[in-house]
């Protein structure tokens, strides 16, 4: 029997035929065999799956909205809720002396110019302050002065309608001496 | 005890620079310790603790993190504390920082230092000198007339101004005095008060 079994060992057909067999039973019955294998073996039987499994992988690709680019939905968020993104919570210190002395030297320089401006505002005001005193003064100068001459203008009349009156008499006593009582 | 935040730091020295001049710098400045050449620089802080602030050195600083908060009574120079509006009020313990770097002073006669120290303002017959062209509402520290500072307070008028005033015109408000030390004894320590 052993001449017919030699011809059956060299025959390639049939082995490869016997072996596909074999590994189509046993691809059903055990899991085991890889994908290479089964590539060699039989070519046209394995681009199915690949297929498939290419289907599969695009179905399970999600979009976000912002890669597909859909208009956002106007909802309203809770203040509460929005946190900044990158930012430090809570409490921002200041503890190294740079930045203390930026804000020192922003508020010195705030200060000065509040003062600056104060002095100057001062300034301008007393100096309309006197100017407005010496308006003032010399308009009191004007109207004294104005009073005098209308003083002395009603004083040079008096005196000239006394000089007429002491005249006057001067020629009545002349006429007529009175009779004069003396005590003592 | 936590150091300040930035909105606290400008409340604390705009109110701070009221008072001083651009000398306020040295007091953030290191300088050497105790005056020892070749000595570390020690640098001074401000620390808020019970809403107080308190001007300490660093040194000192770090080691009263070893103390438990409700234990921990004072550190440092205490110069103020903040209300709750958010405004900063200064302590009569802030003069000792503030009168080396004063930019205006009141100098008051003898016979103006008792009333101005039991609490009063200052009217024009109890000053003595004053520093030249003060604004008006314009912080200034108050001092005797052998220079020593008593206290500090805020110009109720300018100098032009108060020249004019009659003698019995306020020309400064009290902010604070020294004798607050003892009218104010339970209440300027205590943080509960």
């Amino acid at each position: 029997m052993a001449p017919s079994r030699s011809p059956r060992k060299t025959k390639p057909s049939s082995s490869n035929k016997s072996t596909s067999k074999r590994s189509t039973l046993q691809s059903s019955s055990k899991t085991r065999i890889s994908k290479s294998k089964v590539q060699n073996a039989a070519p046209s039987k394995t681009k199915r799956p690949t297929i498939s499994t290419k289907n599969k992988k695009k179905k399970q690709r999600t979009y976000t909205e912002k890669e597909l680019g859909i208009p956002q939905l106007n909802m309203i968020t809770p203040v509460g809720v929005q946190k900044p993104r990158g930012k430090k919570k809570g409490k921002v210190f200041v503890d190294d002396a740079e930045s203390m002395m930026t804000i020192l030297a922003l508020v010195n320089a705030e200060k000065e110019g509040q003062i600056e401006s104060k002095m100057v505002r001062a300034r301008q005001m007393e100096e309309i302050r006197e100017a407005r005193r010496k308006e003032q003064e010399k308009r009191e100068m004007a109207r004294k002065e104005k009073l005098e001459e209308v003083k002395d203008g009603l004083r040079k009349k008096r005196l000239k309608n006394l000089k007429i009156l002491v005249d006057v008499k001067e020629v009545g006593v002349e006429k007529k001496v009175k009779k004069k009582v003396s005590f003592g | 005890m936590r150091s300040l935040t930035e909105e606290e730091t400008r409340t604390l020295f705009t109110k701070l620079a009221s008072y001083t001049g651009r000398s306020l710098n040295n007091l953030i400045t290191p300088s050497t310790s105790n005056g020892v050449s070749g000595s570390t620089p020690d640098r001074y802080v401000f620390r808020l603790h019970d809403s107080r602030v308190y001007y300490v050195s660093l040194k000192m600083a770090n080691l009263a993190t070893s103390v438990a908060r409700d234990n921990l009574l004072s550190l440092g120079t205490c110069i103020g504390k903040f209300t709750k509006t958010g405004q900063f009020r200064m302590h009569i313990t802030a003069l000792d920082v503030v009168a080396p770097h004063a930019r205006y002073k009141v100098w008051i006669k003898p016979n103006g230092e008792g009333p101005f120290t039991y609490g009063g303002h200052i009217v024009k017959a109890h000053v003595g000198r004053w520093s030249e062209d003060v604004p008006d509402h314009q912080g200034v520290v108050v001092c005797s007339m052998n220079d020593i500072p008593l206290g500090f307070g805020v110009t109720a008028k300018s100098t032009v101004e108060t020249k004019k005033a009659d003698p019995t015109a306020i020309v400064v408000f009290r902010q604070a005095d020294v004798g607050e030390y003892l009218r104010a004894e339970d209440s300027l320590f205590n943080t509960t008060g």
